[in-house]
């Protein structure tokens, strides 16, 4: 276990460090930088230069890359060229907004989606499966951005309510952050659930197919025992392994509905990054967002190795 | 339901007549009385304290005044920071932090008074030393602001004792004040930029002496502005602070809107009206603007270095069609200056040279370019300004009339900005504003090079010295002529084709008293506003 | 399943019926399927009037009878628009899906069958295209080389060519092993001819179900990044740049909005439920 961390932890730094790499030299690669739009239409010349060199632009790319690395391994992402904040601090407060969406959604997918797809899976092919799968492939289907717009104005011409403005962290008025977030939670959470109930039957399917479970029924073992026994313990444990996944997914989702909601995550950072060209900030998310992939699916491979011991180093 | 019937069931007429009014007492309002004249008119009983919530469609990139350009940065920013000048509607820079000026009988030399008892937020007292660093670190190319060109005819600013600045001048020019005004630059501190972080640190904390200090800035979500209790202007602001939320877009915008989680917008579309029209509590205002969006043409570009390839594709344009695509009724068609200028320095619109629909004269002018094939152009348009979409699909309709067929691009911001300071803009929509005065709306951007930037590459001798004279000359009514002259060459050459003004749109609460929309589209007016209850 | 010993009783329709009472889905998602593609095949049949032409004096009308889905903010016709807009849109998934397809899976194909330094580059390329989010790859794509058809093109194409490369690579390793590759060899066939005629055939069913459960994924991709403005130049119809330009009159005119959602949300799930069908067949086999 320890060689197999070891082995893996390496891997994942070798590609976060190629793929940092990969960005940096992709940005730097396109015309127009954060010195053309600083200086509009109306800047000089001579003053364009002096910005470019104030940011370090006018140096090479691969010592613009080395300058950023060695900055990077000291724990400093540098500062902000448009917003003159720490990157780090600007990460962070952007992390912590992403972090609840990511965790509350796939909280209300998990709640709402293994009982949805547990029933299906019971009563495969049955009415009530068809009327849970039917309502699942319009959820896949649906653009998450598009449910949240039609829940947006849905919601505010029903109701006369639309979310707060202002961000309010949780630790500040749970009351009012959860209002901030219960429509972008609710628009990126429609499309989890049917990921989710779909995933669920599938293993409940697979399960009451299985040998034992047939012959258990067949020798009369009562249902609850069985379902408790055999099935729960057989959708368990890829429901770990799915949830990275979903967490992974939520992340990507998470960057239209942050616009959308003008919501201070780290996918709108993202967004006003690329928009802006303020490199540190664009690298420096980047570099988060690819990180905290791997911790998850570093997380979920370590948590179904305990769960089931058979699983072996491949 | 089209544009024109709505407006005629809403009575838009009144709406446009209220912001015309309030723009007429700007005008009358005497030049020498500041607390009359600068940001607004002062309330007759103001209601003091309360927070304002304002909702901004366009983050500021940052909030230094001295190196960033954005307009999104100035509209705030001018609440924090001030000029010598302000630049007032009427088209007169009337003095700020500046008390009075002299003007020596060459012209090369501006003697200024300093305000005082001017605080900065800092707690300091204003002096004229801070004045003269301010503006010599602003002028200095090495320094990196973009403003720096406006300033590039001062030779010298000296501190000659605590309240005199003396600025002297390489050539006569007339607007220096308006110059010195709140675009790019600011009094500061002396040796605020000795501090390598001092840039920086403005986004988190103001050094100016405006009415409003910056209490927090977070990105991608708020910016919180106090009120400056040491404010120079007696009774000043009446609000007790302003948040801004930063909504990225207009439908989230709208919707908050209708539901009062904001008290006041100012719509970057202004069709955005519609949606929130006849809403209970909401007040809509048109008012002037001195934006403007025109089509430029490049004569690096082939065939616009053909100027009747130029005059014929003026000729095609439908100048009201395009605007009613782009922002319907909510606008001002154009001459040769954007709206907010054409009563003081525009040449009248009748005789303006080379305008259209007249697709025969056109269609004869490219048969003379030899052009009787048809020709295609790429039309460039810049990511995330909305009105280009709709005006590029219908300009492609028009110039298809006369034989022109247009491939529409869109370009990131950035690109375009390079391709159009390196001069290589092509065929290409432009949206921009303009202080209040001819030679700060021309001189950079039509006169030959290197005096000018020059870039439509449009290289008119006779037109740049029509500039220079323009510049140098005080008597307004001269300049008038000089300029109107000008505006006839620009008009009959086409290196531009100015458009529309789309007017500035106000939604406010029922409960927001007084504010008044300055016709740069900045956000001064929040200094003279109140909230009733 | 009985009556399955007698396919002709009812003819083709009784087939049908059986079809449909044995997979609906697949029934269901492969007819509006076949609806979709004569749409894109063929949009001048199903909307005469042209998604170009702009009528100012028409813009943002609701929906009637001349204008089934409403007018936009220029005054086209947004039915017209979502109409021509199936060809646009698909063709720009399906082809940059088919360029994924293509590239990843030769790369996966000789990367797993002849495995070496090459196999290892390759592999660790795939991880760093690999630990970005789909989606977030393609903003950072189009969001740096700026809104374009090409550039649009490009980035669709990234996203999953990992997912294809690991496939074919997959594929090529247990189909190495197995006993006919042994026999080609010893018959003096060429490795290479090997890997081309008969390892290829074997991994391209894998491939094509992958590609059809992949295409409803790109389409949503697609959307999103017209949604972002990332997408195709106007006035080019897509379902996406239609959402964008729609989603800022969405309380005055929200058909602008309502309806190109819909068109993706159609289409979405019938390639959903063909896809799962496929992905069934190849479970059993």
């Amino acid at each position: 276990m320890g060689a197999y961390l070891v082995k893996r932890l390496a891997a994942s730094l070798l590609t976060a460090l190629l793929a940092s790499m990969l960005v940096f030299l992709l940005v730097r690669l396109v015309p127009g930088d954060v010195v053309a739009q600083m200086m509009g239409q109306a800047g000089g010349e001579a003053a364009a230069g002096a910005m470019r060199e104030f940011f370090g632009l006018d140096q090479p790319v691969y010592v613009q890359y080395f300058r950023w690395l060695t900055q990077v391994l000291q724990g400093d992402l540098g500062t902000s060229w448009t917003r003159g904040l720490p990157v780090t601090m600007l990460i962070g407060q952007a992390f912590l907004v992403t972090l609840e969406i990511g965790l509350l959604t796939l909280f209300v997918a998990t709640v709402v989606g293994v009982p949805l797809g547990i029933v299906a899976g019971i009563y495969e092919d049955g009415p009530l499966d068809t009327f849970i799968q039917s309502i699942n492939v319009v959820g896949l289907s649906a653009p998450v951005f598009w449910v949240g717009l039609m829940l947006l104005v849905g919601v505010s011409s029903m109701f006369a309510w639309s979310p707060p403005l202002r961000y309010v962290p949780p630790a500040r008025s749970l009351a009012d952050n959860l209002s901030i977030l219960a429509l972008p939670i609710a628009s990126l959470a429609f499309l989890q659930i049917a990921a989710y109930s779909q995933f669920v039957r599938q293993n409940v399917v697979s399960a009451l197919h299985q040998e034992y479970v047939r012959t258990a029924v067949a020798k009369g073992v009562p249902v609850r025992t069985i379902f408790f026994k055999h099935i729960l313990r057989n959708v368990l444990i890829p429901i770990v392994t799915f949830m990275g996944l979903i967490l992974i997914q939520i992340l990507g989702g998470v960057v239209i509905i942050e616009s959308l909601f003008a919501l201070p995550g780290l996918g709108r950072l993202l967004l006003t990054a690329i928009e802006t060209r303020d490199y540190p900030v664009l690298q420096g998310a980047l570099l988060i967002v690819v990180v905290a992939a791997m911790v998850v699916n570093l997380v979920v491979d370590l948590a179904y190795r305990l769960i089931d011991p058979r699983v072996r180093v491949s | 339901m089209s544009f024109s019937r709505m407006l005629d069931r809403k009575g838009a007429l009144r709406i446009s007549l209220m912001g015309a009014a309030v723009l007429g007492l700007l005008h009358s309002a005497p030049a020498s009385a500041q607390s009359e004249g600068l940001y607004g008119p002062v309330a007759d009983n103001a209601v003091m304290g309360g927070r304002l919530n304002m909702g901004l469609l366009v983050e500021p990139p940052g909030l230094d005044p001295f190196h960033q350009a954005a307009d999104a940065r100035i509209r705030v920013s001018v609440l924090m920071y001030q000029g010598l000048f302000y630049e007032a509607p009427s088209g007169t820079a009337e003095p700020l932090l500046a008390e009075s000026y002299e003007v020596s009988d060459d012209g090369l030399t501006y003697t200024i008074k300093v305000r005082q008892g001017v605080k900065f937020h800092t707690g300091a007292d204003m002096t004229a030393e801070d004045v003269a660093y301010s503006y010599n670190y602003i002028r200095d190319p090495e320094n990196g602001s973009p403003g720096a060109g406006d300033f590039a005819i001062i030779t010298d600013i000296t501190a000659v004792d605590a309240t005199t600045v003396e600025i002297k001048l390489s050539t006569p020019n007339a607007s220096l004040p308006m110059t010195l005004g709140n675009k790019y630059g600011a009094v500061v501190p002396a040796g605020t930029f000795d501090d390598e972080n001092a840039r920086n640190l403005m986004n988190a904390q103001s050094v100016g002496t405006g009415p409003f200090k910056l209490a927090e800035f977070v990105p991608n979500s708020h910016i919180v502005l106090d009120k400056n209790e040491e404010y120079w202007e007696q009774g000043m602001p009446y609000l007790d602070g302003v948040d801004f939320a930063i909504l990225p877009n207009s439908a989230s915008m709208l919707v908050a809107l209708r539901n009062q989680r904001v008290d006041l917008v100012a719509l970057s579309r202004p069709q955005d009206v519609q949606q929130v029209e006849g809403v209970e509590g909401l007040e809509i205002e048109r008012w002037p603007s001195l934006g403007q969006a025109s089509i430029d043409l490049g004569s690096e570009t082939k065939p616009l270095d053909d100027v009747r390839v130029r005059q014929a594709i003026s000729l095609a344009v439908d100048k009201s069609e395009v605007m009613q695509a782009s922002i319907g009724d909510f606008g001002t068609v154009l001459g040769t200056v954007p709206a907010g200028l054409q009563e003081q320095w525009g040449l009248p619109l009748d005789q303006v040279p080379m305008q259209g629909p007249d697709n025969e004269k056109a269609k004869a002018l490219l048969a003379e370019a030899g052009m009787t094939d048809g020709v295609t152009m790429t039309l460039t348009t810049i990511n995330g300004y909305d009105w280009m979409d709709a005006a590029a699909v219908t300009l492609r309709e028009q110039l298809g009339e006369i034989g022109v067929t247009l491939d529409i691009q869109k370009v990131d911001l950035g690109v375009w900005i390079n391709n159009f300071r390196s001069s290589q803009m092509g065929f290409t929509f432009n949206d921009w504003a303009t202080q209040p005065d001819p030679n700060l709306l021309f001189y950079r951007h039509f006169h030959k090079k290197p005096e000018g930037a020059d870039f439509r590459n449009w290289a008119n001798d006779e037109a740049s010295a029509l500039l220079d004279e323009g510049r140098a000359e005080a008597d307004p009514a001269k300049r008038r002529e000089i300029y109107n002259e000008f505006q006839t060459i620009l008009a009959e050459t086409v290196p531009t084709i100015m458009l529309f003004s789309p007017d500035h749109i106000t939604v406010r609460s029922a409960r927001v008293q007084n504010y008044v929309q300055h016709p740069t589209g900045w956000y001064y007016g929040l200094a003279r506003t109140y909230l009733s209850e | 399943m009985t009556d399955l010993s007698h396919p002709r009783r009812f003819g083709a329709v009784g087939s049908l019926t059986r079809r449909f009472r044995a997979e609906p889905g697949l029934v269901i998602g492969t007819a509006l399927l076949a609806v979709i593609a004569v749409v894109a095949a063929f949009p001048g049949l199903f909307a005469s009037a042209s998604p170009f032409s702009v009528d100012v004096g028409a813009s943002m009308l609701p929906p009637s009878a001349e204008h089934w889905f409403g007018t936009d903010d220029v005054g086209r016709d947004l039915y017209a628009r979502v109409i021509h807009g199936t060809r646009v849109t698909l063709s720009i998934c399906a082809g940059s899906l088919f360029i994924s397809a293509l590239i990843g899976g030769t790369l996966g194909l000789v990367s797993g069958y002849f495995g070496g330094w090459a196999d290892q580059i390759l592999g660790r390329l795939i991880d760093v295209l690999l630990s970005f989010p789909p989606i977030i790859l393609g903003v950072i794509i189009t969001g740096v080389l700026g809104p374009a058809t090409v550039n649009l093109i490009l980035a669709l194409s990234v996203v999953y060519m990992p997912v294809f490369f690991r496939i074919a690579r997959a594929g090529a390793l247990g189909e190495k092993e197995k006993t006919y590759v042994e026999a080609a060899r010893s018959m003096g066939i060429s490795e290479p001819a090997v890997l081309g005629r008969h390892v290829t055939r074997n991994v391209m069913p894998l491939i094509l179900t992958q590609y059809m459960i992949l295409f409803p994924l790109i389409l949503q991709i697609q959307a999103a990044l017209g949604f972002l403005g990332l997408g195709v130049q106007p006035p080019v119809p897509d379902w996406g740049a239609i959402l964008e330009q729609g989603k800022d009159y969405i309380l005055y005119a929200p058909w602008m909005s309502v309806f190109p959602g819909l068109a993706v949300l159609v289409t979405s799930l019938s390639l959903i439920l063909v896809g799962r069908a496929l992905q069934k067949r190849i479970d059993q086999r």
